[in-house]
């Protein structure tokens, strides 16, 4: 295990640097002058000028990049005309407020969508299925922002039960919650209940049944066991792309995460915000995979021994 | 089976912990006293120099309740004192002596007296410190202390708006104590200024609570703190209002001004802004540099049904090159929609239907390139396609190229050889109110028309009696005579529509029961100063 953790870490490295350097790119090439935008609209070239030598604009690319990255190394993101200075700290400090959000979501998930779909499983083309893979096509239809905004239209401004934007407490985790797990539980909901079915007819499962397990337990001791390993695969891969879904829900609930942060950042063209947000979110996609493989293994006996 | 059991029952237990047990209005809700100000755009930095309060303009929104400024704007764009007592500007226009308010100490206890005044006049003159603003500061040569409470500011030639300057949000005064303490770079995040709130936590970009001030000289605060919250999403400032969780929110969409209506707690204050919105129009094309052309441009355009459809009426067309209250603004003109007389200037200018009926003069068509932003104005693309539709009824061609906004200013103040449109869509926010400010911005003929323009002329506006009018409306010694002078500028101008004028928009903004007193100022910020809460 520990080997293989070595080996996992060790790719993160050469994988980052891959996308510091496509980011270093992009940003190089995006239009706009970042001189011109920091100096304000009313500055004069002189004055622009000035800008691009204070943050090092007027060197050559390969140095800017060397400078870039040898920066990144010892923590330290660059000039954030936001945070007037190195940026990270602002970032970190963000970054329980997502991290708790995603929590809440995968954790809903596996408390309702796994369940949903083993429902549906046992009881195929009869009613509680029809009613589940309904609300799931109905879930996996409905975008987040607009699922978050009748959220808080109908439990907050009609109802007066949360909080309707901010993090004020436990309670206002509930609406950004469902609409960032909306999508998600459907999906595992479908996945699980496609496994089970799957899994249903397999010979173990029949062997279970004429040793004289009910369906229930066979169901429970048996398949559960084997739906697993694919469904932690899917809810691990997904995870990743809370982080990206994160973005538009905590901008709708004015949720204090790193994606309110990424779209605060665009919209003052703060370059080197973005950069940052951008490279943490890839590290934790990253650590997240790895993560997962690691939950893989634990849920997969066959795997260990690999 | 045990051990599933309860892993169930604690899984269920940390779910039910999650919802909601009871008064959570009451969390949602602002404490009594405090006033809660739900802000579209977030409060990042605090300081005036250092590309001063960010981000806009939210940054600045929450200065006027931080810090005091020597003069200030009151409701109409008039200069009053603030930190000054009164002031005086000498007869050639190059000083301005100040009496200062005595007594005066910052949060930190610092007294505000001439030596802390000239250091912030001297730190703002600082190009390397205050990077933006510049136009507003670089007339400043120095400031001299007469005594503790007199003060002396000297401009390098004549400068009629050193007043505008100072009571600008850049001229926020801030401890030099706590330069000292938090260091340049440090101050942003910590800033202290003598205003009737103090800084009680700062999270930049999601939270800044304010406590009233109790050393303030002036009138008590209204309210024992103000917290600025950062909701960028519309509906949710909307909702947040509308449970009470927020008592004020600033730049309430017009279309969903109607979902406020209905509700008695709710007031919407609306102001014109300061910014009229027009399209610049390039005149070193030979077809635009026929003034019967751009007349003919701006016959052609419905500005008041745009204002009234588009903007639900919280918009008007313009009577003046200069937004209504901008200082020194006169009525010179009216927005008339006339497409007949449009079509006959264009064939008193030599135009003549073709075969597809697009104008055209010499075998070449009037074909024109309209370059618009996709969200940098309110509704601007719709906005540029009533446009190009109402000049296809007269016969010319409007080719929209939407720009995206970061890249937008960068198309527009452009090397002369290098201005691809023929029509832009721009507007210009004079922050210090001063339209002598505006007007020299957008209309001052470029030292070099080749070059990038000097400030705003994108157009390359050359009119020579305008010129020499912004010079007097700057310098001439009476007031009255520059506001004369102005005035005839913004004349000359309007008859010679280098801009297709379009609307000038309201800002507005929402308060709830039973907060009193917050004011929208032209100049985009909703201002809490004079707000109270019962």
């Amino acid at each position: 295990m520990i080997g293989f953790l070595a080996r996992r870490f060790a790719t993160i490295p050469l994988v980052v640097l891959g996308v510091v350097t496509i980011l270093f790119i992009i940003f190089k090439s995006v239009p706009g002058d970042e001189a011109a935008f920091v100096a304000g609209a009313t500055a004069t070239q002189s004055e622009i000028e000035a800008v691009r030598v204070q943050l090092g604009l007027d060197r050559p690319l390969v140095e800017q990049y060397a400078r870039h990255v040898s920066g990144l190394v010892v923590g330290d993101f660059g000039y954030s005309t936001t945070f007037r200075g190195n940026p990270l700290p602002h970032i970190i400090s963000r970054l329980p407020a997502t991290l708790a959000l995603a929590a809440a979501a995968i954790g809903l998930t596996i408390l309702i969508g796994i369940p949903a779909g083993v429902v549906a499983a046992a009881y195929r083309n009869r009613l509680p299925d029809y009613l589940i893979s309904l609300s799931v096509v109905g879930l996996l239809a409905i975008p987040n922002f607009w699922l978050g905004m009748l959220l808080i239209a109908w439990l907050s401004v009609d109802l007066g039960l949360l909080p309707s934007f901010g993090a004020s407490g436990p309670a206002s985790l509930v609406i950004p919650t469902l609409a960032l797990a909306a999508r998600l539980i459907a999906l595992v909901a479908r996945m699980t209940r496609g496994v089970v079915i799957e899994e249903l007819r397999k010979d173990y499962v029949r062997t279970a049944r004429a040793k004289g397990l009910s369906k229930g337990l066979a169901l429970r001791r048996h398949v559960l066991r084997n739906v697993m390993i694919p469904t932690v695969t899917v809810i691990g891969l997904q995870a990743g792309y809370l982080l990206g879904g994160s973005v538009v829900v905590e901008r709708l609930c004015a949720w204090p995460g790193i994606g309110d942060l990424l779209l605060t950042a665009v919209s003052v063209r703060d370059y080197t915000l973005v950069q940052g947000i951008v490279m943490i979110f890839v590290v934790s996609f990253l650590v997240i995979n790895i993560a997962v493989e690691v939950l893989y293994r634990f849920v997969n006996p066959r795997l260990r021994y690999a | 089976m045990k051990r599933r059991q309860f892993l169930t029952g604690a899984a269920g237990a940390a779910l039910i912990s999650t919802l909601p047990t009871g008064a959570i209005r009451a969390w949602a809700q602002s404490a009594s006293g405090v006033i809660t100000f739900g802000q579209s755009t977030a409060v990042l930095t605090l300081d005036p120099a250092h590309g001063a309060f960010t981000g806009y303009p939210g940054g600045y929104e929450a200065s006027l309740l931080l810090f005091d400024r020597l003069l200030d704007f009151d409701a109409d764009m008039k200069i009053v004192p603030q930190l000054a007592e009164s002031f005086a500007m000498s007869e050639d226009l190059k000083s301005c002596e100040l009496k200062l308010r005595a007594g005066v100490t910052f949060h930190d206890g610092t007294p505000c007296d001439a030596a802390a005044i000239k250091f912030n006049i001297e730190r703002m003159m600082n190009k390397d410190i205050n990077t933006t603003n510049r136009p507003l500061w670089n007339p400043i040569a120095g400031a001299d202390i007469v005594d503790d409470k007199t003060l002396v500011i000297r401009t390098s030639a004549p400068f009629a708006q050193l007043p505008n300057t100072l009571a600008h949000g850049s001229g926020a005064i801030v401890s030099p104590a706590a330069i000292q303490k938090s260091g340049e770079a440090g101050f942003a995040q910590n800033p202290v200024g003598a205003g009737p709130y103090m800084v009680e936590a700062f999270n930049a970009g999601q939270e800044l609570k304010l406590k009233a001030f109790d050393g303030y000289w002036g009138d008590k605060p209204g309210a024992s703190g103000v917290v600025f919250k950062f909701i960028a999403e519309p509906a949710t400032r909307i909702n947040a209002i509308t449970t009470g969780a927020v008592d004020v929110i600033d730049s309430v969409p017009v279309q969903l001004v109607g979902q406020l209506g209905g509700n008695a707690d709710v007031e919407v204050v609306r102001k014109p802004g300061l910014r009229p919105i027009g399209l610049a129009i390039n005149l070193t094309r030979p077809a635009l540099a026929d003034v019967k052309v751009r007349k003919a441009l701006n016959l052609a355009v419905p500005v008041a049904t745009i204002a009234e459809k588009v903007f639900f009426g919280y918009a008007k067309a313009p009577d003046s090159p200069l937004a209504f209250d901008a200082i020194g603004h006169k009525t010179v003109g009216e927005t008339v929609f006339d497409q007949a007389q449009a079509k006959s200037l264009l064939a008193e200018a030599g135009y003549k239907a073709g075969s597809d009926g697009i104008l055209e003069k010499d075998g070449k068509k009037l074909t024109l390139s309209l370059y618009v932003p996709e969200g940098l104005f309110p509704g601007d693309v719709a906005v540029a396609e009533i446009v190009a539709a109402s000049l296809k009824q007269v016969g010319v061609d409007a080719q929209i190229t939407k720009i995206e906004k970061g890249a937008y200013w960068d198309h527009l103040r452009q090397d002369k050889a290098n201005l691809a449109w023929d029509l832009g869509m721009f507007g210009f926010n004079p922050s210090n109110a001063s339209g002598t400010y505006h007007l020299a911005s957008l209309f001052k003929s470029n030292a070099d028309d080749n070059t990038k323009p000097d400030v705003w002329n994108i157009g390359r506006y050359r009119n020579a009696e305008v010129d020499a009018l912004l010079e007097k409306a700057d310098s001439a010694p009476e007031e009255a005579a520059r506001m004369d002078a102005l005035g005839k500028a913004q004349e000359l101008v309007w008859a010679d529509a280098p801009y297709l004028w379009l609307q000038i928009n309201e800002n507005v903004s929402a308060v709830r029961k039973p907060v009193s007193g917050v004011t929208v100022m032209p100049i985009v910020f909703t201002n809490l100063r004079a707000a109270r809460k019962a």
